[in-house]
């Protein structure tokens, strides 16, 4: 790797660490406008029902009030529905309420508590419909179709084997299917598997509630938002409330987290409505429960078919998910898309054919999650490989071993290879874990490797440079810090470039109409996509700097450095030293002058590539775990938990470190106790921050480990990879594996409760044995 | 309902208002000191966003309401530094990273500030019972302990 690296790789002080250990980061919740409205909506507080009377008069009237949004109030040339794909859901219920938490109407006042009280008159007379609040539910013939109507949508474009469909059947919004390979290869293996397993629902807990402060009193909307695209926002905005992309500003400050869930419209629309009614500033800002009640992870039931050869080859998969979306569409064709695409895992295989659904059900809708379809893919795919691998007397790590894709091999056709040394990562894990002591009676140590493609498909991202007169640099580009790092990385990649210290780099918060266009921060694209537009903007600044020096100074470019707002001429103790400032001001004068370059980065286009685009970086995440299980209760103590991620070049080695940090305890609580838990009325019985539960320190596992390898194999800038999204991968898995090797028996379901573990002791201590082994065909 | 007078120390600065019955503490610092490290998550006196030092001891300013507030003193986030010089809790949190959205930051910073009061020289399970009562949900806590660890280290250096 290159050992001349002074900034990159370095664990400099984040950029933002002044403002946010003194308190003076501004948030969206943070921004007060003069006159400036609160909003409060009323709620469904049913879980499918026709709305057959909505009377807002008495709130109209009540003290505060500036304004009453119902469907009737949104002018008839808008169109009041948005999502990514499908356009489903409504800014305000029209004829329907579809889920406990739908916004039936929304009220403008001076106070909360104005708008809150006047909630309090609306009268609604509901017709309740039949509701299904589980996949299984909405799935049955029987079922109500909450769509009666289809949705406006979108076919998002495929290329080799992969492809999509509408509305396949009722309460299936949308399904995803990939096939490549020979579908014989089942005939040729010696054993099929098949085995189910069901992975839990989180609500994203991200503690800054969605949150949006609109003002729209003229023919222009201002939007200060907190959300992770800022350009997608604004093009739905446009969309939605007829107006040009050119009259809508959006600004995005810090963003107090997100983990997929502050993508595209959440709070804003309603804002803006009522904005535009009342003609007034808005703000709207949700609680935590209405949070958790507009966004939140997918639940799944997930069944895979595995035909292997007796010495443990992977040969051939089908698999069958069901995603469940909740009661709007949101991103979930796209987690259809990567789950069902990332099953295979980072094997070969002879044969893979996935299918992937998105069923609708009257619960609140589900979108991205960190991890993105993956965490559900691989929750399944690691727990049946270690299965299969006991059925055959295989060690579980010689299973992985002998079908892991090796460097550079591609992970389907048409794909992209793996850049990252998936064996190396493994022994690393293992090695950490003591995977090869001898077990202690209950105790058990479990291996699992996480996978998906990073970097987003056919994603584009552009970035600005500018060189000030003294050589100060300003980077303009829209990744929107919500913790992950990304100012204070691309700052360091730009101070590499121009040699610049990171203190003398700045990167201003986001206006749509300042920055330039990037599509989004997800996918863990941020150094890997927007790293590589930043990096090109810094060198074609750079450029741009030295051609202007060389004019000056009568030379060649290519006899120039520049160094620290210095530009040097020659190298050793007879190099010329000039300041970038009195050359400047020599040539243009007092006011001095700025160098800027456009930076641009898109993966390329491919359509022999499944997904039209070949996967910018793969994102591995490598998880060991070693448990101690008490037969007689069922309870389940995580001894040590060892994840590792790889960043091909860690561009700042102790925000990487968090990530991975972050990512693991999050499916650490996910595998062990973290849950929405819904009736079969759909109603959401742990909303109340006082009983979710979230992993606090105290749930630390005794040892936990994170390593972050940098393998230097990765797309973007130094050898960079994404980072973020690999650690909470493998962890349930790895537990749930850990789990089998200390006391012999399979969870398949998560979280993994003392409950749940009890129960699967007392079915091994009842069945005889060789039953373990079912469904063989 | 008429406002209640109450007189306190904020931030080392006395202070005199007249506070609406109902008003919480965290509104109050927020929208009428414009303190706004505080912050509003839960809104239920459970992730600890919102936790300020009242008396020395931290407090969840959405479950407090302003006028209890009256003859104490109060301690935000942006009481702590002098100038640009950071005190030893925040340099610590600077030099580990220890935030990364920084919503909780000035909850687990002020917890903290609690925490060295009373134990000079804490244990690691005395750092972590403590923390547990407030919410992180980026971090996965470990470089917030190492940031507590470290800012221990450091005041008792800087305190004799």
């Amino acid at each position: 790797m290159n050992a001349q690296l002074q900034i990159v790789g370095a664990d400099l002080p984040r950029k933002d660490a002044m403002e946010k250990v003194c308190g003076r980061a501004e948030y969206a919740v943070d921004v007060a406008l003069p006159g400036m409205l609160h909003a409060k909506v009323l709620r469904s507080s049913r879980a499918h029902a026709l709305i057959k009377r909505l009377d807002v008069s008495r709130a109209r009237q009540a003290p505060g009030v500036r304004a009453v949004l119902t469907a009737g109030d949104i002018p008839k040339h808008f169109m009041p529905v948005y999502g990514y794909f499908i356009k489903d859901q409504p800014i305000v219920a029209v004829d329907r309420v579809r889920y406990i938490g739908d916004i039936v109407c929304a009220i403008a006042a001076d106070s909360e508590a104005e708008a809150a009280a006047a909630l309090a008159l609306v009268e609604v007379d509901y017709q309740d419909l039949p509701l299904a609040a589980t996949i299984e539910a909405a799935l049955n013939e029987a079922a109500e179709d909450l769509f009666p109507v289809a949705p406006f949508a979108v076919m998002p474009s495929y290329g080799q084997g992969a492809s999509g469909q509408m509305r396949p059947q009722k309460n299936v919004c949308y399904e995803f299917d990939y096939r490549s390979g020979d579908a014989t290869a089942f005939d040729r293996c010696d054993h099929v598997y098949e085995d189910s397993f069901r992975f839990s629902r989180m609500h994203h807990y991200h503690l800054e509630p969605f949150a949006a402060i609109a003002d729209a009193r003229t023919d222009r909307i201002e939007v200060w938002a907190s959300n992770q695209n800022p350009f997608p926002l604004r093009k739905e905005l446009a969309r939605i409330f007829k107006v040009s992309e050119s009259s809508i500003t959006v600004h995005v400050g810090h963003v107090g987290a997100g983990f997929g869930s502050k993508n595209n419209c959440k709070a804003e629309p309603v804002a803006v409505m009522l904005s535009m009614l009342a003609r007034r500033p808005v703000r709207f800002c949700l609680t935590m429960e209405e949070s958790a009640l507009t966004n939140t992870q997918h639940a799944a039931i997930l069944r895979l078919k595995t035909g292997v050869m007796k010495d443990g080859t992977l040969v051939a998969r089908e698999s069958e998910i069901w995603l469940d979306a909740g009661a709007y569409s949101d991103a979930s064709p796209l987690v259809a898309e990567k789950a069902g695409y990332r099953i295979p895992g980072p094997y070969r295989w002879q044969y893979i054919d996935t299918r992937c659904l998105c069923v609708m059900t009257n619960t609140a809708p589900a979108g991205p999650f960190r991890g993105f379809g993956g965490t559900q893919a691989t929750w399944a795919s690691e727990s049946q490989l270690d299965m299969i691998a006991r059925r055959l007397g295989v060690d579980p790590y010689d299973i992985r071993v002998m079908n892991m894709l090796g460097l550079g091999e591609a992970f389907q056709p048409g794909e992209s290879g793996i850049d990252s040394d998936l064996k190396q990562g493994l022994d690393l894990v293992c090695e950490h874990i003591g995977y090869r002591q001898p077990r202690r009676p209950n105790r058990g140590k479990g291996l699992s490797i996480g996978f998906k493609d990073g970097g987003g498909v056919k994603k584009a991202a552009q970035a600005r440079v500018r060189v000030l007169t003294n050589g100060d640099a300003i980077l303009n580009f829209a990744s929107v810090e919500m913790g992950q790092g990304i100012r204070t990385a691309m700052t360091q990649v730009v101070g590499e470039i121009l040699k610049l210290p990171h203190n003398r780099v700045s990167a201003p918060s986001i206006n749509t109409d300042h920055v330039p266009f990037d599509e989004g921060t997800n996918a863990s694209s941020g150094v890997a996509v927007m790293g590589r537009a930043v990096e090109a903007a810094a060198r074609g600044a750079r450029q741009r700097v030295l051609e202007f020096a060389a004019g000056q100074l009568h030379c060649e470019v290519g006899e120039l450095d520049l160094d620290n707002g210095t530009i040097v001429q020659g190298t050793g103790p007879n190099a010329q030293r000039s300041p970038l400032g009195p050359l400047v001001m020599g040539f243009y004068g007092g006011p001095g002058f700025e160098f800027s370059a456009d930076g641009f980065y898109m993966a390329p286009v491919d359509h022999r590539a499944p997904l039209e685009s070949p996967c910018v970086f793969w994102e591995i995440g490598w998880g060991a775990a070693e448990v101690e299980v008490d037969p007689g209760t069922g309870l389940v103590k995580v001894l040590k938990l060892v994840a590792s991620g790889d960043t091909g070049r860690s561009i700042n080695p102790l925000i990487c470190k968090g990530q991975e940090d972050g990512a693991a305890i999050q499916g650490f609580g996910q595998a062990m106790f973290e849950r929405m838990i819904y009736s079969d009325r759909g109603e959401l019985l742990n909303i109340d921050p006082l009983i979710y539960r979230v992993p606090l320190a105290e749930d630390l596992p005794a040892e936990f480990v994170t390593i972050t390898q940098q393998q230097g194999h990765g797309p973007g800038p130094f050898g960079a990879k994404g980072a973020g999204e690999g650690t909470i991968l493998p962890i349930a898995s790895a537990i749930a594996n850990a789990i089998e090797d200390a006391v012999g028996v399979r969870i398949t379901e998560l979280p993994i409760t003392p409950e749940r573990v009890l129960a699967a002791l007392e079915r091994k201590a009842a069945s005889a044995p060789g039953d373990a082994h079912q469904d063989e065909h | 309902m008429s406002d209640i007078a109450i007189s306190f120390e904020l931030n080392g600065e006395k202070r005199r208002a007249a506070v609406a019955p109902n008003l919480l503490l965290v509104d109050y610092l927020r929208d009428h000191e414009q303190l706004k490290g505080a912050k509003i998550g839960c809104s239920r006196g459970v992730c600890g966003s919102c936790t300020v030092l009242v008396d020395g001891t931290p407090v969840a300013a959405c479950s407090k309401f302003a006028f209890q507030i009256d003859q104490a003193s109060v301690i935000t986030v942006e009481g702590l530094a002098n100038g640009d010089r950071l005190d030893p809790v925040q340099q610590a949190f600077v030099d580990h990273a220890a935030f990364q959205c920084g919503y909780c930051t000035s909850g687990m910073i002020l917890l903290t500030k609690a925490l060295l009061s009373q134990h000079a020289n804490p244990d690691r399970a005395t750092i972590i019972e403590w923390l547990s009562s407030n919410v992180c949900r980026c971090t996965g806590y470990s470089q917030i302990i190492a940031a507590v660890e470290d800012a221990a280290q450091r005041q008792r250096q800087v305190v004799p």
